[in-house]
């Protein structure tokens, strides 16, 4: 039970840090990133490759973190900035950025080719007892840093100017503009951030899977599953619903089967969905009053003229 | 039309014996334009931005496959029931996810589509991810067998039957409707259209499109999870996007264009995808209105040029010219009072948005039938809470309402328009890309019997072509009897000044004959000229004995319209009485007034 429990953390504090990745871009930018999983896979590539032709891990691990920030921001650029103006189709940026995450993919198939490849293990040798369970240090590193990007991100939020500035760009992004927040320099941060966090999750779970360019399918859609299931409207939220899936998964593979990580996560958003639309997490009705702006900004945007 | 269906037909014929390499390619084209042109339905008219439509598409397949395989069904029993069955689960998803909101839906149908290939992929009887061989399609007895390819025919009639479907609402009346529930939903609502019961059907509707989709498309072939991923739904919505949204052939445009690349275009399949993720990037950013939006844009530049070579006045001078009013419709003489005096009644109103602050506090309001009701009132007294209690866009926590001597403040806003309550809003949001006309028809909506379900046949059905007219005639009458000349009533909303906007929402009103009517800020950013057009059209529905409720600021106009007036002050009732009475009271003087 407790292996189960430890086991479960340290796969959703992956989950989770994907599902902030996210979550944080949706947050400042009312935009999701479809690409978040491709992120992830690009910093394990850019990782692995740079690994194996002889760099130092902590040099290959640091470049392949700034490849997936970076990336993050040219999706911003190239995909989100550009269709953000129409008000015609207002979910323009779900195909765009879906329409990334098939260009990463399939680019980081033909570079690297469809098959998997060796990853430094870093800390997944070391095994850590914790009474009569165990994991490996490199578990222990991802419950750790889920902790701290909780933690960290709570903290920036709400207690420096900067992170207040874009609590005030995500609920009126006009308003922010208007007192003089520099609304793009904030959505760049979130992409660079978001890109982060997926880069992170990367890295974390990399000496389990090794590097195969489909990773970012298989963790960009557990993220998501794992940010629906905790609430959109907050990244903390998100990283609650990563470890509840985690947990969830982790226990439907002991007790029902070994394929049951394959179709658990989804049982278990569509309950969710089903008995609480807006998340486990969310305080209130968030997503309701997020959507409810939407609409009213779109209809501002539409030119209800003053 | 006999012509376009006659060619279709023929072009069938030809591909029906044509190799099996082109068979391949078009009859797949033919299956993905089904759907394009079913997921348009949903999302270019209606706004429903369904990422589900390739979960739909494996649930047609695979219960046609399994059905016929397994338990041996008859495969032409099974078109209906792949119809029927695909349409209640779209029905019931549709019904849980639009509970909240179009970005929840969107992410909602996502997941269906995740779900529904993750069952196919783990579950044994569905052949896991290798698939299942399709059934085979019967060929054509000896004496049809010149027809060719029998399969070729089904994908074909399918495709065809989807078309006339969809093309039928395109022309019907309650394609207006559908693009109101899409741009402008609380004027569908306040116009009579049941906007949550609407989208829930047509999204049924578009899931069954894709269940017949699926049902044809399982013919081709081997069928397995692999065709079914969340890339095809976003593939289905690419193509909708790059044929031209919400156009006629814009979506099978795309369908044949998307669906024809990869064959086109041989090269190994990892370039295939990265080419056909740049051209989604592609599209979207710089093409986002799509062939028939390109092609548009150029057919209407070349004509303006030439209307400019012709005629030496360019149009936009109009709009500089004060608008042209005509003179409005003399007063009819049905001016019929009825026997109950009272027309709307509002007694002990008590509503909050949020616990504990009262938005209003124990409100009482009458208003006789056939006068002119003002209600005034200080910002945030409470004015538009009242008239959307009664107009039913929100529910009152205690009180009654009753209009025409019924009880109403349980029913919803559009069965309240049903009772002859109609409303205009403050700032006017009526569909863009329309014109005039056709927002006024909205309006129209709840008075011609069976309007959502005639539709699906709407230009083959007898009467249908007088109900369009009729709709028409009286849309420009409205038009005319709120002052609008007849060369506005074709012009696009986009491309109307504010005023006409303004007074299009009220004809849009005033169209169906409401017996109550009410006007939220209809003076709201008016010109002096057509602040005076308005009182001329309250004047001229006083009397045709319509029964007025004005919220307005400027205290003028109302003490001059008002035959009795009632004012609000912090969610509590402080006058209600005649014009005079109210003007000369001290409460109101000390409160609004200011004098």
């Amino acid at each position: 039970m407790l292996q189960v429990l430890l086991s479960g953390l340290a796969i959703g504090a992956i989950y989770g840090l994907v599902a902030m990745g996210f979550a944080v871009v949706f947050y400042v930018t009312r935009v999701i990133n479809f690409a978040t999983g491709q992120l992830l896979m690009v910093a394990i590539m850019i990782t692995a490759g740079l690994a194996q032709v002889g760099l130092p891990d902590w040099l290959a691990i640091v470049i392949g973190l700034l490849a997936s920030s970076v990336g993050g921001v040219l999706i911003y650029f190239i995909a989100v900035r550009p269709v953000l103006r129409f008000d015609r189709f207002s979910f323009a940026w779900l195909v765009s950025t879906l329409g990334v995450a098939i260009v990463l993919q399939s680019g980081a198939a033909i570079i690297w080719g469809p098959t998997s490849r060796s990853f430094p293990s870093l800390l997944n040798r070391q095994t850590l007892k914790v009474g009569p369970a165990s994991i490996t240090w490199q578990e222990f590193a991802a419950i750790v840093v889920a902790v701290l990007a909780v933690v960290g991100f709570e903290i920036f939020r709400r207690s420096t100017l900067f992170g207040k500035v874009g609590m005030a760009i995500s609920s009126d992004p006009e308003m922010a503009s208007a007192i003089g927040a520099w609304v793009t320099f904030y959505a760049v941060a979130a992409f660079a951030i978001g890109g982060l966090l997926a880069g992170i999750a990367g890295v974390l779970v990399g000496p389990i899977t090794y590097a195969n360019p489909y990773l970012g399918d298989t963790y960009g859609i557990t993220g998501f599953v794992a940010l629906m299931i905790g609430g959109i409207e907050r990244p903390a939220a998100a990283m609650g619903g990563g470890l509840v899936l985690g947990v969830l998964s982790v226990g439907a593979n002991t007790f029902i089967g070994s394929q049951a990580s394959d179709w658990f996560p989804f049982v278990v958003v569509v309950v969710v969905l089903l008995v609480a639309p807006h998340g486990l997490f969310a305080s209130g009705d968030a997503l309701k009053r997020l959507v409810a702006n939407l609409g009213n900004r779109h209809a501002l945007a539409k030119g209800a003229r003053p | 039309m006999i012509v376009l269906v006659v060619a279709y037909l023929a072009s069938t014929f030809g591909i029906a014996h044509g190799s099996f390499g082109v068979q391949d390619v078009v009859l797949v084209a033919a299956v993905f334009a089904i759907l394009a042109v079913s997921l348009d339905l949903a999302a270019g008219m209606t706004g429903l931005y369904s990422l589900g439509h390739a979960g739909l598409f494996a649930l047609g397949a695979y219960a046609t496959t399994l059905l016929n395989t397994k338990l041996d069904w008859n495969l032409f029993l099974l078109l209906p029931v792949t119809i029927v069955g695909v349409g209640l689960v779209g029905f019931v998803l549709g019904f849980l996810s639009l509970r909240v909101s179009g970005l929840y839906f969107a992410i909602t149908t996502f997941i269906f589509t995740l779900v529904v290939v993750v069952l196919l992929s783990d579950l044994t009887f569905t052949g896991g991810l290798q698939g299942l061989a399709g059934p085979v399609f019967p060929d054509f007895p000896d004496a049809l067998s010149f027809l060719g390819s029998s399969v070729a025919w089904c994908v074909s009639l399918s495709l065809l039957v989807t078309i006339v479907l969809v093309w039928s609402i395109r022309s019907s009346p309650l394609y207006p409707v559908l693009l109101a529930i899409r741009d402008a939903e609380p004027f569908a609502g306040a116009a009579g259209v049941r906007t949550s019961v609407m989208k829930v059907a047509i999204f049924g509707l578009s899931a069954a499109l894709a269940g017949l989709a699926g049902w044809a498309f399982s013919f081709l072939g081997f069928i397995s999870p692999g065709q079914f991923g969340w890339t095809i739904s976003v593939n289905i919505l690419v193509m909708v996007i790059l044929g031209g949204i919400n156009t006629r052939l814009g979506p099978i445009l795309g369908a044949a264009f998307v669906s024809a690349f990869p064959v086109v275009v041989s090269i190994d399949p990892f370039q295939q995808e990265l080419i056909l993720g740049c051209i989604f990037v592609l599209v979207i950013v710089f093409f986002p209105e799509g062939f028939m939006g390109i092609s548009g844009n150029i057919v209407r530049h070349i004509r303006r040029q030439s209307a400019d070579a012709v005629v030496a006045t360019p149009t936009d001078e109009t709009s500089v010219e004060p608008i042209a009013y005509a003179p409005l419709a003399p007063a009819s003489a049905n001016a019929t009072v009825e026997s109950a005096d009272i027309a709307l009644e509002a007694r002990g109103i008590v509503f909050g948005y949020t616990k504990g602050v009262r938005a209003l506090n124990d409100v009482d309001m009458v208003v006789k039938r056939g006068n002119i009701h003002g209600l005034i009132g200080p910002n945030g007294s409470g004015k538009s809470t009242l008239v959307n209690l009664i107009s039913g866009q929100i529910a009152p926590n205690l009180g009654t309402i009753s209009a025409n001597g019924h009880r109403i403040e349980q029913l919803s806003a559009p069965a309240r328009a049903k009772h002859g309550l109609m409303r205009t809003f403050q700032t006017a949001v009526l569909v863009k890309e329309l014109s005039a006309r056709d927002n006024v028809t909205i309006g129209l909506y709840s008075r011609f019997p069976q309007i959502a379900v005639r539709s699906a046949l709407w230009p083959l059905l007898p009467g249908a072509r007088r109900d369009s007219r009729t709709m028409r005639e009286r849309a420009v009458d409205a038009l005319s009897s709120v002052g609008l000349a007849s060369n506005w009533a074709t012009t696009r909303v986009a491309d109307l000044p504010h005023g006409v906007e303004q007074l299009t929402q009220l004809a849009a009103a005033c169209v169906a004959n409401p017996s109550i009517l009410i006007l939220d800020e209809p003076l709201a950013g008016l010109s002096s000229g057509e602040v005076e057009q308005v009182s001329e059209i309250l004047r001229g529905l006083k009397r045709d004995g319509v029964t007025v409720i004005v919220v307005e600021h400027q205290t003028h106009f109302i003490f001059e319209m008002c035959d009795e007036v009632t004012v609000l002050a912090a969610g509590e009732l402080v006058k209600s009485g005649t014009a005079a009475e109210v003007r000369s009271d001290d409460r109101v003087r000390e409160v609004y007034l200011g004098l």
